[in-house]
C-alpha cells in the first residue's frame, strides 16, 4: 500500500526549528479564537488574562516557572531514555516512588537540619524512581521487553502504593482519621527564589546542564548517541549495548524520581495520590517538542507551564474547563505538528517508496537493541 | 514526432529533478523500445535511480514528460504507476518472509473470491511461461535470494506489467542464477515486455542487454542501439568520460611474511540459530591477501564476523598475533591491531545519523578524551586528517554522515580502519555498489596495504576483483572452504563450479 | 445558547469551505458560489446577542463593592449529577438567595499549584472575597493562601484545617440520610445480601456503611452488607465491574460510596436496586433506585456569603447534621411501601429534633465487641476516627 511516511530531513536550519515552532503555536491561537468566538467569548480578553497569568509581573512569572520546574526533569527524564531510542512512559509513577522514598526517608531522619535533609531527600528521589525503573531497566535490557508497557503499568502501582500508604501505615495519626500523611517537615521545604519560584528551579536548570554537557561533550555521552542513533555501530566500536540501555533508562528514573522529590518538597505540603498531577505525562510531550535534546526540554518546558497556568487562569473568566483544556492541547499540538514538519518532510512510501539517501540502513532503534 | 510516442514503451523526456543541494537529474532522456531489455548505465550518483523512481511515481518530475506505451503519464504514487504497466524489483526484495510464494505475488492484487489453491496454479503456470523454477507454496523465508528475486519478477507479471525496471538484479545471484535470469528476461523480451535494467556489471550488461543509455552528471551522454557492436571497455568509457578508471593492476607478489590471523575448526551459527560455519581452517599472513569467493549467504559474513568479534564461534578458536582472541571484544581485536571494513557500511560501519566527526572517532573516541570529556577539537583534527589522506569528500565535517556519496563513505570507513596501521584488515564487499572511480581507489588502497605488510581478509562477490587482488582465493559453500586457489589463474568456470560445490579433484 | 453557538459554527464552517474552495480551483466557477451564504448568515449573529443577556457576565462587569464575590473551586466537573453538580446547585441556590455574584472553576487538580494558580485569580483579577474549596485535597494549599490573604475568607469542605481570622471548614453529617437510606434498602432486598461499592476505607465512609447497615438492621434483621473497596472516588468503569460482581456474588441491592452512576447502570442491568450518593441519581437507572442520602449545600453557601457581606464572618469547624437540611433523603421510589416510609419519617422526625442519633448503643462491632453500650450514644471525636465496622458488615474495615 502506497501512504505517507515521515523521512527525517537531513538538515534543519536550528533559526527555522524555533520559527516552526512559534508558526505553530500561533495558527493554533488563531483556530483557538475560532473556538473561543464560536462559545461566545472574546478571544483578545481571554488571550490577554492568558499571557498575563503566565507572564506579567514576578508573581505570575514565578507560577509558570514553578509548573515548569517538574516538567523540565520529567522532560529530560523521558528525553535520557529518548537519546537511546526508548521511551520512558512511566515518569509519573517514578515521580511518585520518588516521592515515596524521600517522605519515609524524611520520617525518620526529621531531626536533621534543612539543607541537609533536602539534600538526603533529593538524593532518595533519584533513588527510589531508579527502584521503581529497574525491573523495566533489565527487562528491557536483557529480555527485550518493550519498556513502553511495563514503565506505564508501573505508573500506577505507585499511586495505588501511596493511596495504601495514606490510609495504612503511613496514616497522619493527627489528621482527625482522614486518610492523609503527615506533612514533610518545615525545614525541608526548599528555599524560594521569588514569589512561587524555588531552588527547584535551580536544580532542574542544573541538571539540564550536566546532561547537555555529558550527552554533548563526554565520552559516554557519544557512546549513548552511537548506540541510540545505531546500535550495530555500538557494537562494533565495542560499546556494550546492554549496558546503555540499563544506565539509559535507570537515569531516566532517576531523574523522574528527583521531579518527584522536588515536587514534594517544592509545591506540595505532604505526599499524596495527586502529587505527580500528570507531569510525568506531560513529560513525553516536553521531549517529544524538544527533540529529546536538553537545550530543547528548557524551553519546551517553560513555554508548557506558561500554557497550563494560562489555561487554568482563563477558567476564572468563566471559559469552561472543557474549552481551556482543548486550547490548551490546541497550543501544543500546533506546536508539536510544527516542529515535526520541520524536522521530518512527507514521503509517498508504497512499492517504490523508500528511497530516500539517509533512510538506507536506518535501524529500528526500538527492535533492535539486543 | 507524434507517431514516435507510441513506438516507445517507455519515453522519459528532458527528466528533471532537484533534491536539496543536488541536481540528480538534468534534462535526462530515455527511451526504451517494445520487446528490448535496455540497459541503463551511469557512475553512482548519474541520476539512475531518479530516473526509474520518477517512471515508477515514487518522485514527481520537476520538469519533462514520462510516455509510457504512447501516453502522457502524471504519476502520483507507485500505484499510478503500477496501473500503467511498470513494474519495479528492488535490490532489496519487499516480501513478506512468512507468506508463501502465491501470497506475496497476489498481496494486494489478489483476485476477488479465487480460492489458494486456484492462486497457486495460476502462480505456476506464469512462472512456468518463462523458465522461472517456483514453488507457490513454498514461504518466502525457506528461499534462496534466486529465487526471491523470481518472486519479484513474478509480482510485477501478475500486475501485468509491460515494463519491468530492475535494480543490480544480479547483485545477490550465483552465476548460475543470474545466467538464468539472463534467459528469463529475453523470453518476457520476446513476449513483447521491455526491461530496463540497472547494473554497474558491464559484462553482464554486454550479455543480456540489446540497446543502452549512459547517464552522467543527470543528463543522458550516449545512447547504444546495439550493444553487440561495442566493447566493455568504451561502455566504461562512455561512463566515466575518460578512459583508465578501471581495475587496479595486480600487485607484484610479494614473499609472504610471518602468520597473524589463524583460525581453527571454526563453527559458528547464524542470526537464526542455525549452523553457518563448519570447521574453518585458515590462516593469514602478513603482506597478503587472502580472498574468500563465494555465493551470498553461504558464510561469509558470519566469517567476517567471527574473525572481528562481532559474533562468538560455538567452536574453534581465532589467534590473532599468536595470541588467543576468540573470547575478545571487537574494540580489543581494534585495538590490537585488527580492522574491519563491514559489508554495511551504513548501519554497522557507520551511523549515518551522526556527523563526520563522529562517525570518523568510532574507533578511536577512547583516545580523544581527557578524563571525562571527549575533546571535539582533537576528534576535528583526527577527521580532518583522515579526510585529507583518503581524499574523502566529506563536505561539512559536521552534517550527518548520510549525506556522502557512496565512494566517500567507503574512503572515510576504510581511511578510519587503516588509521591507526592495522595487522589484519577485514574487507567484506568493500567496492560494491561504487562508481568505478570508487572502485579503482578503495582497490589501489587495499594493494597499498598489502604492500605495507598487511594481512588482509577480503571478501567480495566480484570475482574479477577477487582475481586481481588476491594472493590465495578461498571458496566458500555451505559454511565450508570448499576449495583453495594459488595466485596463477584458475578458470573462472572452475570456481564457479566450486562456488556451487562442484569441487574437482 | 446552544442556537446561537450552532449559528457561528455554521459562519465557521461555511467560510472554511469559501477558503478550501478558493484553494482548490482558481478557474473553476464552483468558488463564487459559497459566497452568499455567510455574507447572509454572518449578520444574525449579531441580534442574537442582544436577544440573550449574557448569562454569566461577571468578566464584563466589574462588581461593585459592597456586592460580594463567592468564588468555588470544584474538584471534578459539574456534569448532571455526583459531588460537585450537589456543589453548584448549593452555589446557584446561594446567588439567589444573596444576590452575591459567584464564579467557580470546574476539573481543579487537587494539588497545590494548580489550586493557587484558580484562587489567586479569583481574588486578584474576580475580586473574589471568599472561596470555597469542594475538595479534601485543597486543604493544604487553602491554609496557605488563607494566611496570605488576610482579607478574604476561605471555606473548606471535608477538612479539619481552619484558623482564628479567615479560614474555616464544613461537612454534614451523612450517616443520618445513610441511616434513613438504609432502612429503605433493608425493606427492599429479598436475598438479605446488599452489596456496597466503597471509595476508600477511611472514617467518613466507614462511618457511611455502618449507619446505611445500622438502618437496613432496622428494618430487616437477617440482612447483610457486603463491602468492597475501589480506592477511587470516580472511575465509572471499576465502579460499574464492582456493583456487578456483588450483584453475581447474591446481592440484589447496591449501595455506594462513590461519585458515578456507574453501579446503579449495573444493578438496573441485573435487575437489582440501587441506593445512590451525592445527588438524586433516579433518572440514570430509574427501574433499579430505590433513594440516596444527598448533599443540601446552597443554604450553609448562603449563609456564609451573607455573614461575609454583614461583615460578622468567624471561622468555624461546621458539621451540621438533618436539622440544619444540609445533609437529606432524596424522594424515595414509588413502590418503598408506605409503612417504611412512615417509620422512615419517624425516625427522620427523632433524627431533626435531637432526640435520637444513629450511633445510640446498643452497637457492636464486626467481632462482637460492644463499641456503644446501651443508652451511650457515640461522641462527635469518636465518629470523626471511626476504624470499625459494626456487626452485620461483611468485608474489612482495614483492607491494607
Amino acid at each position: 500500500m502506497i501512504r505517507p511516511v515521515l523521512a527525517r530531513r537531513e538538515r534543519v536550519v536550528p533559526a527555522t526549528q524555533a520559527a516552526g515552532f512559534v508558526l505553530g503555536v500561533v495558527v493554533a491561537l488563531i483556530l483557538g479564537a475560532i473556538l473561543l468566538w464560536v462559545s461566545d467569548h472574546s478571544p483578545a480578553e481571554v488571550y490577554e488574562r492568558m499571557f498575563d497569568s503566565a507572564f506579567k509581573g514576578t508573581d505570575s512569572l514565578s507560577r509558570t516557572l514553578e509548573r515548569a520546574t517538574p516538567l523540565a526533569l520529567t522532560g529530560l527524564s523521558v528525553a535520557v531514555a529518548g537519546s537511546m531510542g526508548l521511551w520512558n512512559i512511566g515518569a509519573e509513577g517514578q515521580m511518585m516512588a520518588g516521592a515515596i522514598v524521600a517522605t519515609g526517608v524524611a520520617m525518620m531522619a526529621d531531626g536533621l537540619s534543612g539543607p541537609l535533609l533536602i539534600a538526603l531527600m533529593m538524593v532518595s528521589g533519584v533513588v527510589g524512581g531508579m527502584a521503581l525503573m529497574i525491573g523495566p531497566a533489565l527487562a528491557r535490557s536483557h529480555l527485550r521487553v518493550s519498556e513502553i508497557i511495563t514503565t506505564l503499568m508501573l505508573v500506577y502501582v505507585a499511586i495505588r502504593v501511596v493511596e495504601w500508604l495514606e490510609t495504612g501505615p503511613w496514616k497522619d495519626p493527627e489528621s482527625f482519621g482522614f486518610a492523609v500523611i503527615e506533612p514533610v517537615p518545615e525545614q525541608a521545604a526548599l528555599p524560594g527564589l521569588f514569589g512561587r519560584a524555588n531552588i527547584g528551579m535551580l536544580i532542574a536548570l542544573g541538571l539540564l546542564l550536566v546532561f547537555w554537557l555529558a550527552v554533548s561533550r563526554t565520552a559516554w555521552g557519544y557512546e549513548l548517541r552511537l548506540a541510540g542513533s545505531s546500535p550495530d555501530t555500538a557494537r562494533y566500536a565495542g560499546v556494550s549495548l546492554r549496558r546503555k540501555v540499563l544506565t539509559a533508562l535507570l537515569l531516566s528514573g532517576g531523574i523522574a524520581g528527583l521531579a518527584g522529590a522536588v515536587q514534594l518538597t517544592g509545591s506540595a505540603a505532604r505526599l499524596e495520590s495527586g502529587l505527580s498531577n500528570g507531569y510525568g505525562f506531560a513529560g513525553i510531550i516536553v521531549a517529544a517538542l524538544a527533540l529529546m535534546r536538553p537545550s530543547g526540554v528548557a524551553v519546551v518546558a517553560f513555554v508548557f507551564g506558561a500554557v497550563q497556568v494560562g489555561g487554568q487562569s482563563i477558567q476564572t473568566l468563566g471559559v469552561s474547563s472543557a474549552i481551556a483544556d482543548i486550547l490548551q492541547a490546541m497550543i501544543l499540538f500546533g506546536a508539536l505538528v510544527a516542529v515535526v514538519f520541520f524536522n521530518y518532510r512527507i514521503q509517498w512510501s508504497g512499492p517504490g517508496g523508500g528511497s530516500s539517501i539517509a533512510e538506507s540502513g536506518e535501524p529500528d532503534l526500538a527492535g533492535e537493541v539486543a | 514526432m507524434a507517431s514516435t510516442d507510441a513506438d516507445y514503451a517507455v519515453w522519459l523526456r528532458g527528466i528533471e529533478k532537484q533534491f536539496p543541494g543536488v541536481i540528480a537529474c538534468a534534462g535526462a532522456d530515455l527511451w526504451v523500445r517494445p520487446g528490448t531489455i535496455h540497459a541503463l548505465l551511469g557512475e553512482n550518483g548519474a541520476g539512475k535511480t531518479t530516473m526509474v523512481s520518477v517512471l515508477s511515481g515514487v518522485y514527481r518530475p520537476d520538469g519533462g514528460e514520462v510516455w509510457v506505451n504512447g501516453q502522457r503519464r502524471f504519476f502520483q504514487s507507485p500505484a499510478d504507476a503500477i496501473a500503467a504497466g511498470v513494474g519495479m524489483v528492488y535490490q532489496e526484495f519487499r516480501l513478506v518472509p512468512t507468506l508463501t510464494v502465491a501470497e506475496n505475488i497476489v498481496l494486494g492484487a489478489a483476485p476477488g473470491l479465487l480460492r489458494s489453491a486456484e492462486i497457486e496454479e495460476r502462480v505456476a503456470e506464469l512462472s512456468a511461461a518463462y523458465g522461472m523454477a517456483a514453488d507457490p507454496t513454498r514461504p518466502v523465508w525457506q528461499l534462496s535470494m534466486g529465487e526471491r528475486q523470481r518472486v519479484e519478477i513474478l509480482k510485477a507479471l501478475w500486475r501485468n506489467a509491460s515494463v519491468l525496471v530492475m535494480d543490480e538484479p544480479t547483485a545477490v545471484l550465483t552465476p548460475g542464477e543470474a545466467a538464468e535470469l539472463g534467459l528469463t528476461l529475453k523470453a518476457m523480451a520476446e513476449d513483447g515486455r521491455s526491461i530496463i535494467y540497472i547494473s554497474h556489471k558491464l559484462d553482464q550488461v554486454v550479455a543480456f542487454c540489446d540497446e543502452a543509455t549512459v547517464l552522467r552528471q543527470g543528463k543522458t551522454v550516449a545512447t547504444v542501439d546495439d550493444l553487440d557492436d561495442v566493447d566493455l571497455s568504451s561502455l566504461a568509457e562512455m561512463m566515466v568520460g575518460s578512459s583508465g578508471g578501471g581495475y587496479v593492476q595486480r600487485p607484484p607478489a610479494l614473499e609472504a611474511g610471518p602468520e597473524v590471523l589463524a583460525l581453527q575448526g571454526i563453527s559458528a551459527l547464524n542470526d537464526r540459530g542455525l549452523p553457518a560455519l563448519a570447521d574453518i581452517n585458515m590462516t593469514i599472513h602478513s603482506g597478503e591477501i587472502v580472498g574468500i569467493v563465494g555465493v551470498s549467504g553461504n558464510g561469509q559474513k558470519e566469517l567476517a564476523e567471527v574473525v572481528t568479534g562481532l559474533r562468538q564461534p560455538s567452536q574453534g578458536r581465532v589467534t590473532f598475533k599468536e595470541q588467543d582472541v576468540t573470547e575478545a571484544s571487537p574494540a580489543d581485536r581494534y585495538r590490537l591491531g585488527l580492522a574491519y571494513v563491514p559489508e554495511d557500511r551504513i548501519g554497522v560501519g557507520l551511523a549515518p545519523k551522526m556527523s563526520v566527526v563522529d562517525n570518523a572517532v568510532v574507533r578511536s573516541y577512547r583516545s580523544q578524551r581527557r578524563g571525562l570529556m571527549l575533546v571535539m577539537a582533537k576528534c576535528v583534527q583526527f577527521c580532518q586528517d583522515l579526510v585529507e589522506r583518503f581524499g574523502v569528500r566529506a563536505g561539512r565535517l559536521h552534517d550527518p554522515v548520510a549525506g556522502l556519496s557512496g565512494g566517500n563513505l567507503q574512503r572515510l570507513l576504510l581511511g578510519r580502519e587503516l588509521a591507526e596501521q592495522p595487522a589484519v584488515l577485514v574487507a567484506a564487499q568493500p567496492t560494491r555498489g561504487l562508481d568505478v572511480q570508487g572502485v579503482a581507489a578503495i582497490q589501489s588502497h587495499l594493494a597499498d596495504q598489502r604492500a605495507d605488510g598487511v594481512g588482509i581478509l577480503l571478501i567480495s562477490e566480484d570475482l574479477d576483483e577477487l582475481l586481481a587482488l588476491s594472493d590465495r582465493l578461498l571458496v566458500m559453500f555451505e559454511g565450508r572452504v570448499v576449495a583453495e586457489y594459488g595466485p596463477d589463474v584458475t578458470p573462472r568456470t572452475v570456481i564457479g563450479e566450486a562456488m556451487a560445490g562442484q569441487v574437482r579433484a | 445558547m446552544a442556537k446561537k453557538f450552532l449559528l457561528k459554527l455554521f459562519v465557521v464552517v461555511a467560510t472554511l469551505a469559501l477558503v478550501v474552495a478558493g484553494c482548490g480551483n482558481d478557474d473553476d466557477d464552483a468558488a463564487p458560489e459559497p459566497a452568499p451564504a455567510p455574507a447572509t448568515e454572518a449578520p444574525e449573529p449579531e441580534p442574537a446577542a442582544t436577544e440573550a443577556p449574557e448569562p454569566e457576565p461577571m468578566a464584563t462587569e466589574a462588581p461593585m463593592d459592597d456586592e460580594v464575590v463567592a468564588a468555588f473551586v470544584f474538584v471534578g466537573p459539574v456534569g448532571d449529577a455526583g459531588w460537585t453538580w450537589a456543589h453548584d446547585q448549593g452555589r446557584r441556590f446561594a446567588e439567589e438567595q444573596t444576590g452575591a455574584t459567584t464564579l467557580f472553576v470546574e476539573n481543579v487538580p487537587e494539588v497545590a499549584e494548580d489550586f493557587r494558580a484558580v484562587v489567586v485569580d479569583f481574588i486578584e483579577n474576580e475580586g473574589a472575597d471568599v472561596i470555597f474549596g469542594t475538595s479534601f485535597g485543597y486543604m493544604d494549599p487553602m491554609e496557605e493562601l488563607a494566611g496570605e490573604y488576610p482579607d478574604v475568607v476561605f471555606e473548606h469542605a471535608s477538612g479539619f484545617k481552619m484558623n482564628d481570622t479567615n479560614f474555616g471548614n464544613f461537612f454534614g453529617r451523612m450517616y443520618q440520610p445513610r441511616y434513613l437510606s438504609g432502612m429503605a434498602a433493608g425493606a427492599m432486598t429479598e436475598t438479605n445480601q446488599i452489596g456496597y461499592v466503597a471509595a476508600f476505607p477511611i472514617p467518613e465512609v466507614l462511618r457511611g456503611i455502618n449507619a446505611f447497615t445500622l438502618g437496613a438492621q432496622r428494618t430487616n434483621p437477617d440482612v447483610e452488607v457486603h463491602v468492597n473497596w475501589t480506592f477511587t472516588w470516580f472511575d465509572p468503569a471499576l465502579e460499574g465491574d464492582t456493583a456487578s460482581a456483588l450483584l453475581e456474588a447474591g446481592a440484589d441491592v447496591i449501595a455506594m460510596h462513590q461519585d458515578s452512576t456507574a453501579p446503579g447502570i449495573a444493578a438496573q442491568e441485573a435487575g437489582a436496586r440501587w441506593v445512590s450518593y451525592n445527588s438524586d441519581m433516579s433518572a440514570f437507572a430509574p427501574d433499579a433506585y430505590i433513594t440516596a442520602p444527598v448533599w443540601n449545600w446552597g443554604p450553609y453557601y448562603a449563609r456564609i456569603i451573607e455573614a461575609v457581606g454583614a461583615g460578622t464572618y468567624s471561622p468555624g469547624a461546621y458539621w451540621g447534621g438533618m436539622d440544619d437540611e444540609i445533609v437529606t433523603l432524596a424522594p424515595p421510589a414509588d413502590d418503598v411501601p408506605a409503612e417504611v416510609i412512615d417509620e422512615v419519617i419517624e425516625v427522620w422526625d427523632q433524627i431533626v429534633a435531637g432526640t435520637w442519633d444513629v450511633f445510640t448503643g446498643p452497637i457492636t462491632d464486626q467481632d462482637g465487641n460492644v463499641v456503644v453500650a446501651e443508652g451511650e450514644t457515640m461522641d462527635d471525636g469518636a465518629m470523626l476516627g471511626m476504624g470499625f465496622f459494626v456487626e452485620g458488615v461483611v468485608g474489612s474495615a482495614d483492607p491494607s
